[in-house]
C-alpha cells in the first residue's frame, strides 16, 4: 500500500508534467505578447549566439529558439526532414545545394520588396532568387583565386600574378626552370581556374552562359571546350603534375605554407592556417589570369541566405522578418562579420579583412564571382560530381577537353 | 502388446499435464511468442516499411522536400542503367568487396594461428593488431591520404626516397594504384578484427586433436590443413559474410581517401546513393539504385552463404 506522501508526490509530478505540456503547447508564451520563432542555424552556436542575444535584447517581443546543424550535408538533410515532416523552422538557410528544391516545393517566402533586402548586393539577391522573386538574405560572399609566394616570384622577376593566361604559363615555366614547383591546384572540387575562366566569360554574356545551356540554346561542348583546352595546357605542357588529382585543399595549402610550391589555388579559409604554420611567409592573393578574350576573374559565390518558411503562420513570419531586419542592419552585419570573418557585401558596413586577401575584396563586393554549381539551374550536385571526375580524367590524359564537355551534356540530357 | 498399450494409456494424460506444466501449453506459448513482438515490430518498422517505401519511391519523382510524388514507371531504373558512373561505381564496389574478403581471410587465419601461440607480450601484440578496427574508417582514410600522398612530401614517398632513393609514386593519382591502395587500407583495417574472430574459434578446438596428430607423425602443415582449417569453417562463414556485406556497402574509406577518384576509379555505389539522394534530393532515383543494390547484395550474400555452407559440410 502506498503512503500518503507517495501519493502527494505522484500527484505533484503529474501536475508538473501537465503544466509543462501546457507550457509547450502554448507556443512559447505568445499569450504574454512574446512571439517565439524557431531558427535552424548554418553558422555555429559560438558565432551565432551573441547575435541572437543582441537581437532579443533589442526586440523583447520576439524570442528565438535556435538549433544548430553543421553545413553542408547534415544541415541539408536536417532541414529536408523537417520541411517534409511539416516541422520546418521559421527561419533557416537556403544554400546552393537546396535552393532549387526549396523554391520548387514552395517552402520559402518571397522576400523581394522587403526593406531589409534593399542594401544587399544584387549578385547575392540573384543567387537566391528566381523569376524576380528573392528568397534568401545573403549577407556575405567568398572568393577563391591564386595565393602566391612573393619571394619565389621575385626570384624569377615577377612581383604579382600576370593578368593574362599566356603570361601566367610563361611565369610557371620560369619558376620550374628556377627549380621551384610552380603551381598546385586541388581538383577534388571544380578547379578554381576553370570556374574563374567561365566566370569571366559569362560576365560578358547576355543571356548568361548557363541560361543558354539550360534553355537548350547552347551546350557545354560549345561553351566549355575552349576554356578546358586552355586549362589543360597546364598538364600537357608539363607545368603541373597530374598527381594533383589526388590532392585535397589541405594538402595543397600545407605545401604552400611549407614553401614547397610557388602558387596555389585558395580562398580566405587558408589564411589562418598558413599564417600559423609559417608566420614569416611573404604571400598574397591574386586573381586568376584572363584568357585572350577575357579578363582576370575569381571563383566564388554568395554565402547561403536566410529564408523564411512559407508554412509558418503570419505572426511568426512577421517576427522572422524582424529578425532578418536586425541581421541586415549595420549592427547585425558588423556582428556577423566579427563572428564569422566573412566578407560582408551590404552597403551599410565595410568589412576589414586580412591584408593578404585585400586584392580579392573589391571583386567580392562587386559581385564578380562565379561558381558553376551555384549557377547551374538543376542537377547541381550530379553535374558537379560528373565534371570533377571528368576533369580528373582529362588531367590524367585519359580523355580530351571535348570529352569532358560532352559528358556534361550527356548528363544534363539524361 | 494390448497390455503394454493399456499400461501406457494412463500415463498419456500425465505426460500432457507435464508438458502443460513445463511448457505452459497455449498460454505459455502465447507468452513466449509475445516476447518476439518487440523484435518483430522493430524489424517491421526499421526494415520492411523503409524497404517497401523505397520500392514505392523508386517508381516516382519524389524529391524529399514535398510529399508530392508522381508515378514515372521505370524511368529511374533506365537512367541508372544508362549512367557510366553508376557502372564504374558497381565495378569498384564489387572489386573492393571481393578483394577485401579474399585478402582478409587469407591473412587473418595465419595471423590468428600465430596469435594463438604462447609468446612474451602476446596480449599486447593481439591488441596492436586489433587497434586498426577501433577508429572509424573515415578517420583512417584521412590519415592514409597523407601517408599515400603522391607528392614527394607524402609520408610513404619520403620514406621510399630516403631509404631506397625511389622517385615519388603516384599512389592515389593513378587509377590502378588508387584502387589497390584503397583495398589494401581496407584489408589493413579489418585483418586484426577478423583474426580475433578466428582466434575465438581456434581456442575452442580441443588440444587433444593436435596431440593425437603429433603422435601420428603429422607435420605442422598437415595439422593446419587437416585439423585447424576444417574446424575454422564456421568462423570463415561468419567472417566472409561480414566482410562481403561490409565491402558491398563501403562508403567512408574511399570517400575520405580518394573521394571516389581519380575520375570514377574508386567511386562506390553507396557514394552514388548519398550524392544523388541526399545531395541532389533525387530520392526517386537513389531509391531505384538502392532497390537494385539490395537485390544484388541479397543474391551475392545468399550465394556466398550457400557456397560456404556447402564447403563447410564437406569439411565437417
Amino acid at each position: 500500500m502506498k503512503s500518503p506522501m507517495t501519493r502527494v508526490t505522484a500527484g505533484a509530478a503529474v501536475l508538473a508534467l501537465a503544466g509543462s505540456i501546457a507550457a509547450c503547447s502554448s507556443d512559447g508564451g505568445e499569450a504574454d505578447g512574446v512571439t517565439t520563432i524557431s531558427f535552424l542555424s548554418w553558422t555555429g552556436e559560438e558565432q551565432m549566439e551573441p547575435i541572437i542575444e543582441a537581437f532579443e535584447e533589442e526586440n523583447p517581443e520576439v524570442r528565438i529558439e535556435a538549433s544548430y546543424s553543421p553545413p553542408v550535408a547534415e544541415y541539408i538533410q536536417t532541414l529536408q526532414t523537417r520541411v517534409l515532416s511539416g516541422t520546418a523552422p521559421d527561419v533557416f538557410v537556403v544554400a546552393a545545394e537546396n535552393k532549387t528544391n526549396l523554391i520548387d516545393a514552395g517552402a520559402v517566402v518571397d522576400l523581394s520588396g522587403e526593406p531589409f533586402m534593399e542594401g544587399i548586393q544584387q549578385f547575392n539577391l540573384d543567387t537566391y532568387g528566381r523569376d524576380g522573386a528573392e528568397y534568401g538574405l545573403s549577407l556575405s560572399s567568398w572568393a577563391a583565386g591564386y595565393a602566391y609566394n612573393k619571394e619565389m616570384l621575385a626570384d624569377v622577376g615577377y612581383d604579382s600574378i600576370p593578368e593574362t593566361w599566356d603570361e601566367f604559363l610563361v611565369l610557371l615555366q620560369d619558376l620550374q626552370d628556377a627549380g621551384h614547383t610552380p603551381f598546385l591546384e586541388s581538383v577534388d572540387q571544380m578547379p578554381t581556374t576553370v570556374s574563374a575562366m567561365l566566370g569571366a566569360k559569362t560576365s560578358e554574356m547576355d543571356p548568361s552562359l548557363d541560361d543558354e545551356i539550360f534553355a537548350g540554346e547552347s551546350t557545354f561542348a560549345e561553351q566549355w571546350t575552349p576554356i578546358l583546352e586552355e586549362y589543360n595546357r597546364l598538364y600537357t605542357e608539363g607545368l603541373v603534375s597530374p598527381d594533383v588529382v589526388a590532392l585535397d585543399g589541405d594538402q595543397v595549402r600545407d605545401e604552400f605554407a611549407n614553401e614547397r610550391v610557388a602558387i596555389i589555388n585558395a580562398g580566405p579559409w587558408i589564411i589562418n592556417a598558413v599564417q600559423e604554420a609559417n608566420p614569416e611567409l611573404q604571400w598574397e592573393f591574386g586573381q586568376v589570369p584572363g584568357l585572350p578574350d577575357g579578363m582576370p576573374y575569381q571563383a566564388g559565390a554568395a554565402a547561403p541566405g536566410y529564408a523564411i518558411s512559407a508554412s509558418s503562420d503570419e505572426e511568426k513570419q512577421e517576427a522572422a522578418k524582424t529578425f532578418l531586419t536586425f541581421l541586415a542592419s549595420e549592427q547585425g552585419v558588423e556582428m556577423f562579420h566579427e563572428a564569422t570573418n566573412d566578407v560582408t557585401v551590404t552597403e551599410n558596413f565595410t568589412p576589414e579583412v586580412d591584408p593578404v586577401f585585400e586584392p580579392l575584396v573589391t571583386p567580392i563586393r562587386d559581385g564578380q564571382l562565379y561558381l558553376p554549381m551555384i549557377a547551374w539551374q538543376r542537377d547541381e550536385d550530379v553535374l558537379n560530381v560528373e565534371a570533377v571526375a571528368q576533369v580528373q580524367r582529362m588531367i590524367q590524359g585519359q580523355i580530351g577537353p571535348e570529352d569532358v564537355a560532352a559528358a556534361l551534356d550527356a548528363k544534363l540530357s539524361s | 502388446m494390448p497390455s503394454m498399450t493399456r499400461a501406457q494409456t494412463p500415463e498419456a494424460p500425465a505426460t500432457r499435464r507435464r508438458r502443460g506444466t513445463a511448457g505452459g501449453g497455449w498460454k505459455q506459448t502465447t507468452i513466449n511468442r509475445a516476447f518476439l513482438v518487440p523484435a518483430v515490430v522493430v524489424f517491421l518498422f526499421l526494415f520492411v516499411v523503409p524497404l517497401a517505401q523505397g520500392l514505392y519511391w523508386s517508381f516516382t519523382d519524389f524529391t524529399g522536400y514535398s510529399p508530392e510524388a508522381n508515378f514515372i514507371g521505370f524511368d529511374n531504373y533506365v537512367r541508372i542503367l544508362n549512367d557510366p558512373s553508376m557502372l564504374s561505381g558497381l565495378t569498384f564496389t564489387l572489386l573492393f568487396a571481393v578483394g577485401t574478403t579474399v585478402l582478409v581471410t587469407a591473412l587473418a587465419i595465419p595471423l590468428a594461428v600465430q596469435l594463438n601461440k604462447a609468446f612474451v607480450g602476446r596480449n599486447f601484440v593481439r591488441s596492436l593488431w586489433f587497434f586498426p578496427a577501433v577508429p572509424s574508417m573515415a578517420i583512417l582514410g584521412l590519415v592514409w591520404s597523407y601517408i599515400l600522398s603522391p607528392l614527394p612530401s607524402g609520408v610513404l614517398n619520403t620514406l621510399l626516397a630516403d631509404w631506397f632513393g625511389i622517385d615519388a609514386v603516384s599512389w592515389l593519382s593513378d587509377n590502378t594504384l588508387a584502387r589497390i591502395s584503397v583495398i589494401l587500407v581496407g584489408v589493413w583495417a579489418q585483418t586484426g578484427w577478423h583474426a580475433v574472430l578466428y582466434l575465438a574459434y581456434l581456442q575452442s578446438i580441443p588440444a587433444e586433436y593436435y596431440e593425437v596428430a603429433r603422435i601420428d607423425g603429422a607435420s605442422p602443415r598437415q595439422q593446419f590443413f587437416a585439423i585447424t582449417l576444417p574446424l575454422l569453417m564456421p568462423a570463415m562463414v561468419v567472417s566472409s559474410f561480414l566482410l562481403l556485406t561490409n565491402g558491398l556497402k563501403v562508403f567512408d574509406l574511399p570517400y575520405t581517401l580518394t573521394n571516389g577518384g581519380p575520375g570514377f576509379a574508386t567511386y562506390t555505389i553507396t557514394q552514388s546513393l548519398v550524392v544523388t539522394g541526399v545531395g541532389q534530393g533525387e530520392y526517386g532515383l537513389s531509391s531505384a539504385l538502392a532497390v537494385m543494390f539490395t537485390v544484388a547484395v541479397g543474391v551475392i550474400g545468399f550465394t556466398q552463404l550457400r557456397v560456404t555452407s556447402r564447403i563447410g559440410r564437406r569439411f565437417a
